[in-house]
């Protein structure tokens, strides 16, 4: 029985999830920004070490190393990618620039253009022409893109993008375009759209793709290093790592695409939410992560995270492969309280890690969240804090707060709780939307909390959300990495194939997915799993005439490649009531008198590896647990005298009744009035209300 | 229908009866709980809705009336929308007890003389009681249909002297009593509608609302409608408390702009629109008195629902974009629209086109009049398009098909202070999401040729506007297309010195005999292979180009959204080296050197 390892690199801490037969070892150490691969060398050193083995020895029995990393979305946030061209048809050359007119905040005139990435010098056109339906209306120049290259060349770009009309339909152009930039320009890593995001429209699949060419150096290079440390250190099998998708790839697919690891991070902890929930019996979970600077609040529905191609803004581009749907709230423990203009305002702007919250001691002056936590009582000064390593400040608090309060009228206590119910309120909202698009309701949920500071919050939350069950993985700071290690490996690809329904082609239906599944199935190969291990979801995404958002549903679910006996005759009729049924559960209503088209196909093929076992409910009788001491806290409904708890004195079984603070190692967990929290038998907490 | 319903309808309007009070971090909470359901109601109508308008263009939008007709809360849709709904309901409201309003009631209205915008939006709106059954709030859901039913395809006909030329007038009727569907009504309605897929896209609205409806009954039923009322009350309040603490560090004094639209859509040359901004104290006054009124114009007549929403676009555009938008923003603000003027039309005026012209003159002379009190947010919220080119034709089984023609292009994005004019359009617009050549393509018999920006289209100044674009198709069978063209001769204004855009122009049948440049307007049956090119204009210019910098020159030479000689010529820039081996340097001296020159040349 080999190991296999979950490695999370975040901006502060890297962390790790060994998983040994059935148990999981957690562990923790500081993130090396120069050079990430340092850091995770350490925290592979140091788990050999708790096993009494070498570093080699311990590599060499390894059965996966599964990695997630935040290398692209760095790349994107500190905009120091490769200097990047586009070569495009002629006559859309600005399509990028214009962004289909989309601005993020269309009440602010002073709003700053985003960077560009390719600033019109580096895009470049040359004429050639595919249409719709894949016939070639002007023929390539291929002089025009030697003479593109020759500009790029003189421009001294790093990568080039390649987005033409209609690639996706014919890529003959595309791939032409390729060949005759790989002569001119040799070593430039180049990124073809039909192969980034074979689908419409243009500005989707051109954004998507000038990422890639961006980000794909550095991806390339940096897990080029981690895969030669590592081999060097001993081990010996395919480094995996972990897409936006929810699935984990080989080094070898991500090579092909780096853009898939983009917003790979909060993936994982959604993957990990999932597995948790569905063995706890709650297949359907809202599942909340607030650290520091951010709150990601995502959604689990019967066991899965559905990962969507679409709308996906990040960093002020558009990325167009699938994700995990995870939306980001500025509101964390750093987010600064103000008053402006007579309104109180909580975030989005944060404090970060430096300086910090006031309490930090580390020069901030700006109150916080976590400020406002301390002056409530929450969590108290002078102990240890985020697993000892250092404690809290009440110095320079409450003048802070007293300040807000001055403006607002009242005293400092005052206003630290009304920025905690401001937050809360943001919080809420935000859910609110994130859920309103997919026309689920809260109440019917389950919510999984995890972070440093979601513990905090979670059952308020829950309240006023409706909800009536929250759970805390006992592993919910290091819930990332723990995420990786439940992660499938999994490639999720789609097609562009247009056609109503009741005029579907079945053959050229049944070609487009065997090309995927060839694609699926080498790279599957590749990474040793064999044809039977791999589980394979044929999808389609269907419309009526007219609508612009696709709803993708499976049709057919196979434990193998290969079979596609499924696209038979009634194959149009039954996509047809297949789709009705998602419309109708999606909109409240159904066209009776408009045939649906299909706008595309989607191959999503996983193979399930181990995962860490996680039990389920309580076989230990309940017993109300002591108490270690009481402090005043102000728990929603004023100060009182509130028990605290010690998690480590917790055991299965144990019940706390709110009002009631559990301090667990890096995370504070709330039992608010009216809920109660009980150890289940894997040591997670499952609050309820009463 | 008449003045003194327009009078009625736009009056200030009481804060609601209620005797509770509720903090402000309350209030931001249940206000916030409001806007969530409109974001909830506009999305789901986005994604089910069948029209590329509402669900590429994102032309919807949700807002929160109260009992009083007030605006409470908004959600999402462009700022122009925003801003007009609320008067279509407030004449509901008038039907109150004629019309039997109850729980589970859905109103559809879109007269242009009872409060609201063009014909083409559809406002969709629904009670909400409370437990004892009293009226609290209304959701209305807006949003501009493919047709109207109306003499041409779209609702824009562009010699029309009535309303009735262009289509349906709904001043107020019931889809829904009391949560049934009253299908009779809604037949007839859908009858008047020349595309099969508005039945899908009236059932989306229709959804969307009583969906929101539910939702809002839950927060009422949550916090209570008592602080729900007291909540609306001091929202509103503290918004018009916001605007007037800005207005109040604006300097005092009356600053007018006088704008001019090419003419109406029979040739009538030079329109004019007048505004005249009073600032005293806290109080802001907009004054269109002088606006042009000559009654046989044809085509530019805005409705006064319109009218108040496009001069609030701009003000709420000169103001912090924190403060909250409701209709604390009106009861700030002073609006003198003369009675039959073309931004107050007698009743019985066409008014479709009038939502591009006057309307977009109206909100870029408030724009040039408050340039002068707050240029560091002076940029005009406006689209100077005459109309985009509709591509109208007939598929293989009879259905009529139209190509809106709401192309991903670059128009009238204007500079500001310290920011050159971006991306595609005015930030208003910015949620607007055009359309793409795939998407059309896959639908319609046409080709995109070309969309890309103009070399030296964008105005010059000392922040740069946007170029505009040249979207040129060819249509593959025989179609319909239809334009108006405006802004060519009077095209978007720079602003402090900074110079007007490059202006519009639209050619048919380009490269053939038959070639002409649209002047006017045209209405003209295409072969099967005609090509149609529309110029868009740019942005306009902020400060005077003679202080660019140098190096900023430099790269828009390099981005080819200047030219060498307009570097030369508009920016007084010298450059060294070649644009083909992106060696470009600035000649510093004799840069400096021309720059002088031309400057005294200015002076003198």
């Amino acid at each position: 029985m080999g190991y296999r390892v979950g490695i999370d690199i975040g901006g502060t801490f890297t962390d790790f999830a060994l998983l040994k037969g059935d148990e999981v070892i957690l562990h923790k150490n500081l993130s090396t920004p120069e050079d990430r691969s340092v850091g995770v060398m350490t925290g592979l050193k140091k788990l050999a070490e708790k096993e009494g083995l070498a570093l080699a020895d311990f590599l060499a029995q390894c059965d996966a190393i599964v990695h997630g990393t935040t290398v692209a979305d760095n790349t994107l946030i500190e905009m120091n990618g490769a200097l990047t061209g586009l070569i495009t048809t002629e006559g859309f050359r600005d399509e990028i620039e214009y962004r289909r007119g989309y601005k993020e905040n269309i009440w602010d005139v002073r709003l700053d253009p985003p960077k560009e990435i390719t600033p019109r010098r580096r895009r470049l056109t040359v004429p050639e022409r595919i249409l719709a339906d894949g016939s070639v209306y002007k023929p390539l120049d291929e002089a025009a893109v030697r003479e593109a290259c020759r500009k790029l060349v003189k421009q001294k770009v790093e990568s080039v993008a390649i987005s033409l009309l209609f690639s996706f339909v014919n890529p003959a152009h595309e791939k032409r375009v390729a060949e005759i930039v790989a002569e001119e320009m040799p070593g430039a890593p180049i990124s073809l759209s039909h192969q980034v995001l074979p689908r419409a429209p243009e500005y989707d699949r051109t954004s998507t793709t000038v990422v890639n060419a961006y980000v794909a150096p550095r991806v390339n290079h940096y897990l080029e290093r981690l895969v030669e440390r590592l081999h060097k250190a001993g081990y010996q099998k395919r480094l995996m790592v972990m897409q936006a998708s929810g699935g984990v790839m080989t080094r070898e697919y991500i090579e092909g695409a780096p853009i898939r690891v983009l917003a790979s991070g909060p993936a994982g902890g959604v993957i990990g939410s999932a597995h948790v929930g569905a063995a706890k019996g709650h297949p359907n979970l809202l599942c909340v992560d607030m650290g520091g600077t951010s709150y990601d609040m995502s959604v689990v529905l019967d066991g899965a995270a559905p990962a969507e191609a679409g709308w996906n803004m990040h960093h002020r581009y558009l990325i167009g492969v699938p994700m995990v749907q995870v939306e980001t709230l500025g509101a964390g423990g750093g987010s600064i309280c103000r008053v402006h203009n007579g309104a109180l305002q909580v975030g989005p702007a944060s404090a970060g890690s430096e300086p910090g919250p006031i309490c930090y001691g580390r020069g901030g002056v700006q109150p916080t969240i976590t400020d406002a936590l301390l002056v409530l009582g929450i969590l108290e000064a002078d102990t240890d804090f985020a697993g000892g390593s250092f404690s809290l400040t009440r110095k320079g608090v409450d003048a802070a707060f007293a300040k807000i309060g001055a403006e607002m009228g009242y005293g400092a206590e005052d206003a630290a709780f009304d920025c905690w119910r401001m937050v809360n309120a943001n919080m809420s909202q935000a859910v609110r939307r994130t859920v309103a698009s997919k026309g689920l309701d809260p109440k019917d949920m389950v919510m999984l909390a995890y972070g440093g500071n979601g513990p905090v919050f979670a059952a308020i939350q829950a309240e006023d959300l409706g909800i009536a069950k929250v759970l805390v993985p006992k592993a919910s700071p290091t819930f990332s990495a723990l995420g990786t290690l439940v992660a499938d490996p999994a490639i999720d690809e789609e097609r562009f194939y247009l056609s109503p329904a009741d005029k579907v082609d079945g053959e050229r239906l049944k070609g487009l997915w065997q090309d995927l599944e060839a694609r699926a199935g080498r790279y599957f190969t590749d990474a040793q799993f064999a044809n039977d291990q791999i589980k394979a979801r044929y999808q389609l995404k269907m419309r009526y005439p007219g609508q612009n958002w696709t709803l993708a549903f499976d049709v057919r679910v196979n434990q193998s490649l290969g079979d596609l006996s499924f696209v038979d005759a009634g194959i149009g009729v039954r996509a047809v009531e297949l789709f009705n049924e998602r419309h109708m559960a999606e909109f409240g209503h159904v066209r009776d008198d408009e045939m649906p088209e299909i706008t595309g196909l989607r191959l999503v093929t996983s193979v399930q590896t181990p995962s860490p076992q996680v039990s389920a409910g309580t076989s230990a009788p309940r017993a109300a647990a002591k108490a270690a001491r009481s402090r005043r806290a102000n728990l929603g409904r004023g100060y009182a005298d509130t028990p605290v708890f010690r998690g480590s004195d917790l055991r299965a079984g144990s019940e706390v009744a709110g009002p009631a603070i559990i301090e667990e190692t890096f995370t504070t967990i709330v039992v608010y009035p009216g809920w109660t929290a009980c150890v289940d038998d894997a040591g997670d907490y499952e609050l309820v209300r009463t | 229908m008449s003045f003194e319903l327009n009078r009625r309808l736009a009056a200030r309007r009481e804060p609601l009866p209620t005797s509770a009070t509720v903090d402000p971090v309350t209030a931001s909470i249940i206000r916030g709980a409001m806007e969530t359901v409109c974001f909830e109601a506009a999305t789901h109508l986005g994604r089910a809705a069948s029209s590329p308008i509402i669900n590429s263009s994102n032309e919807r939008n949700a807002s929160i009336i109260d009992a009083h007709g007030r605006l409470a809360a908004v959600a999402i849709g462009t700022p122009h929308l925003t801003f007009v709904s609320q008067l279509t309901v407030r004449y509901g409201l008038e039907m109150f007890k004629d019309f039997d309003w109850g729980p589970g009631d859905v109103f559809l209205g879109n007269d242009p003389d009872y409060g609201g915008g063009h014909l083409p939006d559809y406002n969709v709106y629904a009670p909400v009681f409370d437990d004892s059954g009293e009226l609290i709030l209304i959701q209305a859901l807006q949003a501009h249909q493919g047709d109207t039913g109306g003499k041409d395809p779209g609702g824009f006909t562009l010699e029309a002297t009535d309303i009735f030329t262009e289509g349906l007038a709904i001043p107020c009727v019931k889809l829904l009593h009391r949560g049934e569907k009253r299908l009779d009504v809604i037949r007839m309605i859908e009858r008047n509608n020349r595309f099969a897929t508005f039945r899908g896209d009236l059932a989306a609205m229709i959804s969307a609302v009583q969906l929101a409806v539910r939702r809002l009954q839950d927060v009422i039923r949550k916090w209570g409608a008592d602080t729900v009322k007291a909540t609306i009350n001091a929202e509103i309040e503290q918004s018009e408390k916001r605007l007037r603490e800005e207005v109040s560090r604006w300097k005092d004094g009356t600053y007018e702009a006088d704008v001019w639209i090419d003419h109406d859509t029979q040739g009538t040359k030079d329109i004019k629109v007048h505004a005249a901004c009073t600032i005293r104290g806290d109080q802001l006054t907009v004054d269109l008195t002088g606006t042009d009124d000559r009654p046989n114009l044809v085509g530019v007549w805005n409705t006064y629902g319109n009218t108040r929403s496009y001069i609030m676009v701009q003000v709420a555009a000169a103001i912090d974009p924190g403060i909250v938008k409701n209709e604390g923003l009106f009861n700030a603000v002073d609006m003198i629209v003369p009675e039959g003027c073309i931004a107050h039309p007698p009743p019985n005026k066409p008014a479709a086109l009038g939502s591009f012209h006057p309307a977009c003159e109206i909100t870029e002379a408030v724009c040039i009049a408050l340039s002068q009190v707050v240029p560091e947010r002076a940029t005009p919220q406006v689209y100077k398009i005459g109309m985009p080119n509709a591509v109208i034709g007939f598929d293989a089984k009879g259905q009529m098909w139209m190509d809106q023609g709401v192309d991903a292009r670059s128009m009238d994005s204007s500079a500001v202070q310290g920011i050159d004019g971006w991306g595609s359009s005015c930030v208003g617009l910015g949620n607007l999401l055009l359309s793409e050549a795939e998407d059309l393509e896959s639908r319609f018999p046409i080709i995109n040729l070309s969309r890309e920006m103009t070399t030296d289209t964008g105005g010059a100044g000392q922040w740069r506007g946007q170029p505009g674009s040249r979207n040129v198709k060819k249509v593959l069978a025989p179609t319909m297309a239809m334009a108006w063209m405006v802004s060519s001769r009077h095209p978007l204004r720079g602003l402090c010195g900074g110079e007007d855009a490059g202006g519009y122009e639209n050619h048919f049948e380009v490269g053939t005999p038959n070639e002409r440049r649209i002047e006017l307007s045209a209405l003209a049956q295409l072969p099967a292979e005609a090509v149609i090119a529309y110029q868009h204009g740019g942005g306009g210019g902020f400060g005077p180009a003679l202080l660019r910098d140098p190096e900023a020159v430099k790269d828009d030479v390099l981005d080819e959204k200047v030219s060498l000689q307009a570097a030369r010529d508009k920016y007084g820039v010298v450059l060294t080296g070649s644009l083909d081996d992106y060696d470009l340097a600035v000649d510093v001296a004799a840069t400096a050197a021309l720059r002088e020159q031309m400057g005294s040349a200015k002076a003198a």
